[in-house]
C-alpha cells in the first residue's frame, strides 16, 4: 500500500467497520418479507445518513447504511480514456460474475463504478472483519490492476508496432 | 503468432491434398477484407476451378490487376469467369509439378491469389515513382475501396510512395485500443534499429492533405487515417518490393488482429484477478458444517 | 445480412471442426489442443498471468501470442518449453483462457476471416450450464466483435444433418440422437428442438475402446508380433476404420470365416513410422467383432454390460409419452464411431425386437383384447454422419432463418451476456 493511499483506505476501513452493525430486520411494509432496507427504501426510519469519503474528485466511496443492510459504492480513479475503458471492462467483467461474489451488486449505483451490498445474512455467515478486508483489498488492487493493464497495453502496442515495422527491413 | 501470413491456408491445404488424391470438391471460403473464394471441380476431378470475388475488383483491374495475375498464373487464368465471382483460375492437377519443392511453391503461389490481385496498385505506384524520378510531378492517386467503409489510397511522388489507410473502429474499446496502437506505430520509428522502416503518420478524424480533396470522406470520431511513406529502399529491389507489398496489404488486418488479441489478453488477466478476489472473499466465509442431504430413494444430492 | 458465409465452429473434446456454412465438409478438422509456453502441469490455473503480477510483469510483451493449436500443437509437444493442454473436457470448456486463444488462432490463422464481418454458429453439449454460454458470448462479442452468434446444441444439429438423407421426408427436430465419438457415446432424445435432459444416457464405450479391443484381439492371435509396439494402436484403429462392419449374426459369421478364410480374411500392409520397415497383418474376426461391443458389451468390458439397443429403448421409455413415437421413428446416428457398415440396420433390428416383445407382452396382459397398431422404428444413417454436427450447423446456417435466430452484437450490447441463455429454435416462431 502506498503511503498516499493509506489515510483514505484507513478512513474507509473504520467507517465501514462502524457501519457494519447490522441486525435482522423484517420489512415493515410487506408481511413476512425481509428485504435489504437500503435497496427497498420502504421505511425511512431505518435508513441512516449516507456518507461519502472522497480522496479527490475522481476517487470516492459512498457508504449508505441502514438497519439490516449496507451499500458501498466505489468510484475508481480514471485518469484518461484508456483507464476509463479498462475500468469499465474490469468492473463489468466482475459484475458479470456477481453470483460467486455474494456481496457484489450486479449494477453500480449511478455515478459510481462498482457497488457492494452487504446484508445481515452476510455478516452472520461470514466474518465481518474479513469482509472489510476484502473490500479494502479490492480497492487497493483495482487501481494497481488497471494501471498495470494500461502499461501492458502500451507495452504490447509497442512490440506489435515494432515487429510490424521491423519486417520491412527484411 | 505475431505476424499474419500472406497466403490462404485453406487453398494451400486443399490443393495439396487434391494433388495427392484427386476427388470432387465444392467449397466456399473467405479471406480477409471481404474476399470470397469458391474452389470446385465442375467438370473433372483433376481440374480445379478457383474463383475469387473481391470487393474492389473494378478498381484493381483499372490499376492492372489482370496483368499481374496473368504474369503470376499465365495460362491458368481462365477465360470464362464463374458467375458471381470476379476472376477464375483453372488448375489442372495432372500438370502440377511432380517434385515436392516445386509443387509446394506452385501451391503457395495459388494461395497468394488475393495478395497478387491486391498488389496491382502498389506495383503501379512503385513503377510510377521510377518514372517521376526524372520527370517530377505527382502520380495518380489510386483508390482501393477494399472494405465497405475503409479504403487505401496510394500515390507516387518523385521520391516516395505514400500509402494511406482509412480505418474504422466500430466499437468504443476498439477505438481507444486502436489509438494506443497507432500512436505506438508512429513512435516506434524513433528506435534506432528500425530507422529504415517506412515513416508512419497517424491522424484521427481529419484526413491527411493528400486525400482531403476527395468527396465522401467521413469525418467522425471513429475513423482514423494512417499514412505510410515508402521510400525507394523499400521497393527498389524486386524481392524487397514483393515483401513490402504482402506486408503492407495486411496492415489493417494486423492492427485489428492485435487489438483483438489484447482484448483476449485483458480477459485472461481479469479472469485471473477475479479468481484472486474470489479467494480473498472466501476467507471471510466461516466453516459451515455440511450435512449430507439425501433424497427419499437414498441418492445424494449434489450441487454442481 | 452479410454475403460472407457464417462460420461454423464445433469444438469437441477430441477434435474441433471448423469451416464455413454452405460447405458439406468442415474446412479444418484438428485436435482441440493448444501448446503454450510453460509446463503442462503448473500452467493449468493461471497461464497468461504470472501468479504474482508484480511491477516487472506488466513490462512483459506478447508471450501470450506464443502458442500453437491443433496439429501444430501436438507437433510442438516435444519442443522444450511448450506444454500441451486440452481446453475442453467432456464436451465443456474447462479453461477459458486457452479456449479464447484457441478461437483467436482458429479465426485469424486458419480461417483468415475478419470476425467483425461474420456470423458465428457454435455448438455446445447437451446440459451445458447457461453460464458457459454467457462466457462464450462474452468472448465472442467482446474480444472478437462478431456480428452475430448462435449457440446450438450438438444433438439438435445432428438431427438437422439427417435431413440430407433421402429417406427423411419431413424436416423434424424430434428424434433420438446416438452420438459416438472418440471418448464417449451419448444417447440424447430431442423433442421439437429441445433436449430432454433427464433422459440422456451415456455409454462408456466409444471409438477409443473399439480400437483397444481390436488391438487386444489381434495381440491374442499373435498378429501384432511383427508390428512395432508404438504403431500397434494406430494399426488397430486403421483396421477398425477400414475393414470393420456390423454383422447380423455372430455365430453364422464365425462359421462363414472358418469355412472360407481366404475369402474373408483381409491383409493390412503398414510401414514403420520411423524406420520405414514394411510389415503386414492378417485381419480376421475383428472385422465384425469390433463394432459388436456396442451390441454385446460383455465381450469387451466387465463393468458395463447393457447393449446399445437396450439403452436407446430405456432412454425413449424415460421420455414423455407423447413424443415416444417420434423418438422411435427418427433415430439419428452421428460421429465417427457410428460409421460401421450396417450399424443402423442392426440397431434397428434389435430395437424393433425389443419394442415388439414389449407390445406382445402388453397384448397378452390385456388378455388379447387390446391390440396395438405397432410402433414404427427407424434408424437413419446418412453420408454426412462423421461430421454430422458440423454439417447440421452448416445446413442451418445457410437458411435465411439463421440470421433472425442469431443474437446480434447490438442486442448483446443492449442486454449483456445473459441474452445468450436463450436461443430461438429453428423453424419455430417463438
Amino acid at each position: 500500500m502506498s503511503n498516499v493511499l493509506r489515510p483514505y483506505l484507513a478512513a474507509v476501513r473504520s467507517t465501514l467497520t462502524a457501519a457494519l452493525t447490522l441486525e435482522n430486520f423484517a420489512s415493515q411494509v410487506v408481511e413476512r418479507h425481509n428485504k435489504p432496507e437500503v435497496e427497498s427504501a420502504s421505511s425511512k426510519e431505518v435508513l441512516l445518513n449516507p456518507l461519502t469519503i472522497s480522496r479527490n474528485e475522481n476517487e470516492r466511496v459512498l457508504i449508505e447504511p441502514s438497519g439490516n443492510s449496507i451499500r458501498l459504492s466505489i468510484r475508481i480513479k480514471q485518469a484518461d480514456e484508456i483507464e476509463r475503458i479498462l475500468c469499465n471492462k474490469f468492473t463489468r467483467f466482475m459484475m458479470q460474475r456477481a453470483d460467486s461474489f455474494i456481496v457484489l451488486r450486479r449494477k453500480p449505483v449511478p455515478g459510481y463504478d462498482i457497488s457492494f451490498l452487504i446484508t445481515n445474512t452476510h455478516t452472520e455467515t461470514m466474518l465481518k472483519h474479513k469482509i472489510v478486508d476484502f473490500i479494502i483489498q479490492f480497492m487497493e488492487e483495482v487501481d494497481k490492476e488497471i494501471s498495470e493493464m494500461k502499461l501492458s497495453l502500451n507495452a504490447r502496442a509497442r512490440i506489435v508496432a515494432e515487429s510490424y515495422l521491423t519486417a520491412f527491413n527484411a | 503468432m505475431i505476424l499474419l501470413e500472406p497466403h490462404n491456408v485453406i487453398i494451400q491445404t486443399t490443393v495439396l491434398e487434391k494433388i495427392q488424391k484427386p476427388g470432387s470438391l465444392d467449397v466456399v471460403f473467405v479471406d480477409y477484407d471481404n474476399v470470397r473464394f469458391h474452389l470446385s471441380t465442375p467438370e473433372r476431378k483433376t481440374v480445379l476451378l478457383l474463383s475469387m470475388n473481391i470487393r474492389c475488383w473494378d478498381e484493381l483491374v483499372q490499376y492492372g490487376a489482370l496483368d499481374i495475375l496473368r504474369r503470376e498464373y499465365g495460362s491458368l487464368l481462365s477465360s470464362k469467369v464463374e458467375p458471381d465471382y470476379n476472376v477464375s483460375l483453372e488448375i489442372d492437377l495432372e500438370q502440377a509439378p511432380a517434385e515436392a519443392e516445386a509443387r509446394d511453391a506452385f501451391v503457395l503461389s495459388l494461395a497468394m491469389m488475393k495478395r497478387n490481385a491486391l498488389a496491382a496498385p502498389f506495383e503501379r505506384g512503385f513503377a510510377t515513382q521510377k518514372e517521376l524520378e526524372t520527370t517530377g510531378g505527382q502520380g495518380e492517386l489510386m483508390k482501393v475501396h477494399y472494405r465497405d467503409e475503409e479504403a487505401m489510397y496510394i500515390q507516387a511522388a518523385p521520391d516516395r510512395v505514400t500509402v494511406i489507410f482509412s480505418t474504422v473502429f466500430r466499437e468504443e474499446t476498439d477505438r481507444i485500443f486502436g489509438k494506443v496502437f497507432l500512436q505506438e506505430f508512429v513512435d516506434a520509428r524513433r528506435q534506432p534499429s528500425i530507422q529504415n522502416a517506412p515513416q508512419v503518420l497517424y491522424s484521427s478524424r481529419d484526413p491527411p492533405l493528400e486525400i482531403r480533396h476527395l468527396p465522401g470522406l467521413r469525418n467522425s470520431e471513429d475513423i482514423g487515417y494512417v499514412t505510410f511513406v515508402l521510400f525507394p529502399r523499400h521497393f527498389s529491389h524486386s524481392s524487397v518490393a514483393s515483401g513490402t507489398i504482402s506486408h503492407i496489404q495486411l496492415f489493417r488486418d494486423y492492427l485489428h488482429y492485435h487489438i483483438k488479441c489484447s482484448k483476449a489478453y485483458m480477459h485472461s488477466r481479469m479472469r485471473h484477478r477475479v479468481t484472486e478476489f474470489q479467494k480473498v472473499l472466501n476467507r471471510a466465509k466461516t466453516e459451515v458444517a455440511t450435512t449430507e442431504r439425501k433424497t427419499a430413494s437414498g441418492r445424494t444430492m449434489l450441487s454442481r | 445480412m452479410s454475403v460472407l458465409a457464417p462460420i461454423i465452429c464445433d469444438n469437441g473434446t477430441g477434435y474441433s471442426k471448423v469451416g464455413f456454412a454452405g460447405n458439406s465438409d468442415p474446412s479444418f478438422v484438428f485436435p482441440t489442443a493448444i501448446a503454450t509456453r510453460g509446463s503442462a502441469s503448473q500452467a493449468s490455473r493461471a497461464p497468461a498471468v504470472p501468479s504474482k503480477p508484480g511491477h516487472l510483469a506488466s513490462k512483459r510483451g506478447v508471450e501470450d501470442l506464443d502458442f500453437f493449436i491443433g496439429d501444430e500443437a501436438l507437433a510442438n509437444a516435444k519442443t522444450p518449453g511448450y506444454g500441451v493442454h486440452y481446453p475442453i473436457r467432456h464436451g465443456m470448456s474447462d479453461n477459458w483462457d486457452h479456449m479464447e486463444r484457441y478461437w483467436e488462432q482458429t479465426i485469424f490463422k486458419y480461417l483468415r476471416a475478419e470476425p467483425e464481418d461474420h456470423y458465428f454458429l457454435l455448438t455446445e453439449p447437451p446440459l451445458n450450464p447457461p453460464e458457459n454460454r454467457e462466457q462464450t458470448a462474452e468472448i465472442f462479442f467482446e474480444s472478437f466483435n462478431i456480428k452475430g452468434l448462435y449457440i446450438a446444441v450438438q444433438a439438435v444439429l445432428a438431427l438437422a444433418a439427417s435431413w440430407s438423407s433421402n429417406r427423411v421426408t419431413d424436416r423434424t427436430l424430434t428424434g433420438t440422437v446416438i452420438d459416438s465419438g472418440d471418448g464417449v457415446t451419448h444417447v440424447i432424445p430431442c423433442a421439437e428442438g429441445y433436449v430432454i435432459g433427464s433422459a440422456i444416457k451415456h455409454i462408456p464405450i466409444a471409438g477409443r475402446d473399439i480400437s483397444q479391443f481390436v488391438l487386444n484381439l489381434m495381440r491374442e492371435r499373435g498378429e501384432m508380433a511383427n508390428v512395432p509396439p508404438e504403431d500397434q494402436l494406430r494399426v488397430a484403429s486403421k483396421v477398425k476404420e477400414n475393414y470393420s462392419y456390423v454383422c447380423q449374426d455372430i455365430v453364422r459369421e464365425f462359421r462363414k470365416y472358418d469355412e472360407e478364410p481366404y475369402k474373408y480374411f483381409e491383409r493390412y500392409e503398414g510401414e514403420h513410422s520411423v524406420t520405414g520397415r514394411k510389415y503386414g497383418v492378417d485381419v480376421g474376426y475383428e472385422r465384425f467383432l469390433a463394432p459388436e461391443i456396442f451390441f454385446n458389451p460383455e465381450i469387451y468390458s466387465s463393468d458395463f454390460l447393457t447393449p446399445l439397443p437396450e439403452i436407446v429403448d430405456d432412454v425413449i421409455q424415460q421420455s414423455p409419452i407423447d413424443v415416444r413415437r417420434g423418438l422411435y421413428k427418427n433415430i439419428v446416428l452421428s460421429g465417427g464411431s457410428t460409421m460401421f457398415q450396417h450399424f443402423g440396420n442392426r440397431l434397428k433390428r434389435d430395437l424393433k425386437q425389443l419394442v415388439d416383445r414389449r407390445l406382445d407382452a402388453s397384448v397378452m396382459a390385456s388378455g388379447s383384447i387390446l391390440k396395438s397398431s405397432g410402433v414404427e422404428v427407424d434408424v437413419i444413417s446418412h453420408k454426412r454422419q462423421r461430421y454430422a454436427v458440423w454439417f447440421g450447423g452448416s445446413l442451418l446456417a445457410s437458411l435465411p432463418d439463421f440470421y433472425t435466430s442469431c443474437h446480434t452484437k447490438a442486442q448483446y450490447d443492449e442486454v449483456g451476456p445473459s441474452i445468450c441463455r436463450r436461443y430461438q429454435i429453428f423453424g419455430s416462431s417463438t
